[in-house]
């Protein structure tokens, strides 16, 4: 369990986190979203005490991280950054945190067979693909087999074996009763891993719901429509509330209109219809719309 | 929820820091390079000193035979100081810079017993590696300071005392770069600082000296930190004279002085340090 309350954190006048409140809650994963500088590491790099608030508070439990006896224990963090000596063996990096907390080889051995680590576990990390990194990131996550993972970009720079794995492992971590916040800007990974979501935009909670909600907010479902008579349907159902795109010479794609009331204006019109889909809105699309006014860093114009 | 116990697991330490900051010294090819390059030059600087020595003529009394003996094996402290004030830098600097830092605070968020286990570690460590290094210059040199006229009377407690006081040194000049690094957060600018310190500031009190010919300032130099720390290394029986080679007067400072006020330049730098590493951001 991770309760913020009030949490901020200001730089200069930048307001990096402002006055963010949310909890996150035991046995299911949670999907930390929200565009670059939106807040999220810096979110996760308080909840682990490496980063001061500049007000407000969150709590690991019942306690701030810094306060727990064994704070690996309690949880385990993989942040966005590189967080290894460059010139250490995955093994030795993994001792040396293991052994804060009388962590011995035994512990350090299966983490590193969980995380597919063995053939260069005694190779320096400066040598390591990001891929390699990022699982020894998560092996250091798992040290200390704890009750709550913070996991900022977990499958950034990984195979999709690794992707799979991350996931599985996630969603069974979560089925143990664990708590899991983790952090991905790939929405299609999002849907399946994780059972709630917080969406941050410009350091602010902008929606914090079940990923079934927030899936149904998305308005404007789209309709798919196949006909011969594309053209002429087309200007049929134009209208200024309903858009209409189309991509092959056969298929149109309505927003703003249900598929009864498209089907039902066919039959008027003595349209022949070959198809006609209701398409079910995507994670993604709901994101869209929920940060569309708070992307910070927006790229222009098509390729 | 049956394998979630985290209560009755072990927590942090300050004997798993320990355990754990010695992992990180001896895992790194740059602490095998420097305590390499100190030893090598403990032991060949020593050699050199003791088969170049030559007294013409003279007999020399106990005390200045024990001081040139003392000598041959300190020889290369001015040069090994260098190498402990890199590697001190690199051991909390090489931590922010790559990153491993943050790994470390979030091991021990209490911060400070990270950066005390840290320095107990490495400052023992350089403190045994460096005496093991003179004990062994002091086999080496004695047949051939022999040859000299120069007979090490190894009985005499005062000649073991400036080798412990060297390898103190050593030891405080390294923790002394430790405290330098975590303040700094950067190796190019600690090690730039420190040899600051250790090179350049005597260098230009010594100049200031020269020229005003002024006893205060020649004073002052008494207290910066590397030329306290070699007085540590001062053999008890040598003249004043030879320890005031510009003939300026002026006071010069007692072993267990000089190793006090390395002390005070060490403790006013690491408490800086703590109060920094307790309220920045990592």
């Amino acid at each position: 369990m991770i309760e913020a309350v009030g949490l901020s954190k200001h730089y200069g006048a930048t307001k990096a986190v402002d006055d963010v409140s949310f909890t996150v809650r035991p046995g299911m994963v949670t999907g930390f979203l929200g565009p670059n500088g939106a807040g999220k590491s810096t979110t996760m790099r308080m909840i682990v005490g490496l980063d001061r608030p500049s007000s407000g508070q969150v709590t690991v439990n019942g306690k701030r991280y810094a306060e727990h006896s064994a704070p690996l224990r309690e949880v385990g963090v993989l942040l966005d950054a590189k967080a290894v000596h460059t010139g250490r063996s995955a093994v030795n990096h993994l001792r040396a945190l293991g052994a804060t907390h009388g962590i011995g080889r035994t512990r350090v051995e299966e983490v590193i067979a969980l995380t597919g680590l063995q053939s260069v576990a005694k190779k320096r990390v400066g040598g390591f693909s990001l891929g390699m990194g990022q699982r020894l990131g998560l092996a250091a996550a798992l040290l200390g087999d704890p009750a709550t993972l913070v996991l900022d970009e977990p499958v950034n720079g990984l195979d999709p074996e690794g992707v799979v794995w991350v996931r599985n492992l996630a969603r069974h971590l979560a089925g143990e009763g664990r708590t899991i916040l983790l952090s991905s800007h790939l929405m299609s990974e999002m849907a399946q891993t994780a059972d709630h979501i917080i969406v941050l935009g410009r350091g602010r909670v902008i929606a914090d719901a079940p990923v079934g909600d927030i899936v149904a907010r998305s308005t404007g479902t789209a309709v798919t429509v196949r006909t011969p008579d594309a053209e002429r349907f087309a200007a049929l159902v134009a209208s200024p509330e309903v858009t209409v795109t189309s991509t092959e010479p056969t298929l149109l794609v309505v927003n703003g209109l249900s598929a009864p009331q498209i089907g039902e204006l066919a039959a008027r019109e003595g349209v022949v219809l070959h198809e006609l889909t209701p398409t079910v809105g995507s994670l993604e699309e709901a994101y869209m719309q929920l940060t569309a006014d708070d992307v910070q860093y927006r790229s222009n114009g098509a390729i | 929820m049956t394998t979630i116990a985290p209560t009755q697991l072990s927590g942090v330490t300050f004997g798993g820091i320990l355990r754990s900051e010695w992992i990180k010294l001896m895992s790194l090819r740059s602490t095998i390079w420097c305590y390499a390059i100190l030893v090598f030059l403990t032991l060949g600087l020593a050699a050199l000193f003791g088969s170049t020595l030559y007294v013409e003529g003279m007999t020399l009394d106990h005390d200045t035979q024990q001081t040139f003996a003392v000598q041959a094996v300190t020889f290369s402290v001015g040069m090994s100081q260098l190498v402990v004030a890199v590697l001190g830098a690199l051991v909390i600097t090489g931590e922010y810079g790559t990153g491993m830092i943050r790994s470390t605070l979030t091991a021990v968020p209490a911060r400070l017993p990270a950066l005390f286990g840290k320095i107990v570690v490495f400052g023992a460590v350089t403190f045994v590696i460096s005496l093991v290094a003179m004990v062994l210059s002091a086999l080496l040199s004695a047949p051939l300071l022999a040859s000299s006229g120069v007979d090490v009377d190894f009985a005499d407690g005062a000649y073991w005392a400036a080798l412990v006081g060297a390898a103190g040194f050593l030891a405080l000049t390294g923790v002394f770069a430790t405290a330098v690094g975590t303040i700094v957060r950067n190796s190019a600018g600690a090690i730039a600082i420190v040899l600051g310190f250790v090179l350049v500031l005597p260098t230009i009190v010594q100049i200031f000296a020269a020229i005003t010919r002024a006893e205060w300032v020649a004073n002052l130099g008494n207290f910066l930190p590397s030329n306290a720390g070699s007085r540590m290394s001062a053999y008890i029986g040598e003249s004043a004279a030879s320890a005031d080679p510009l003939g300026l007067g002026g006071f010069v400072l007692e072993p267990w002085q000089g190793a006090l006020v390395l002390v005070a330049w060490v403790v006013a730098l690491l408490a800086l340090a703590s109060v920094l590493l307790k309220q920045r951001d990592a």
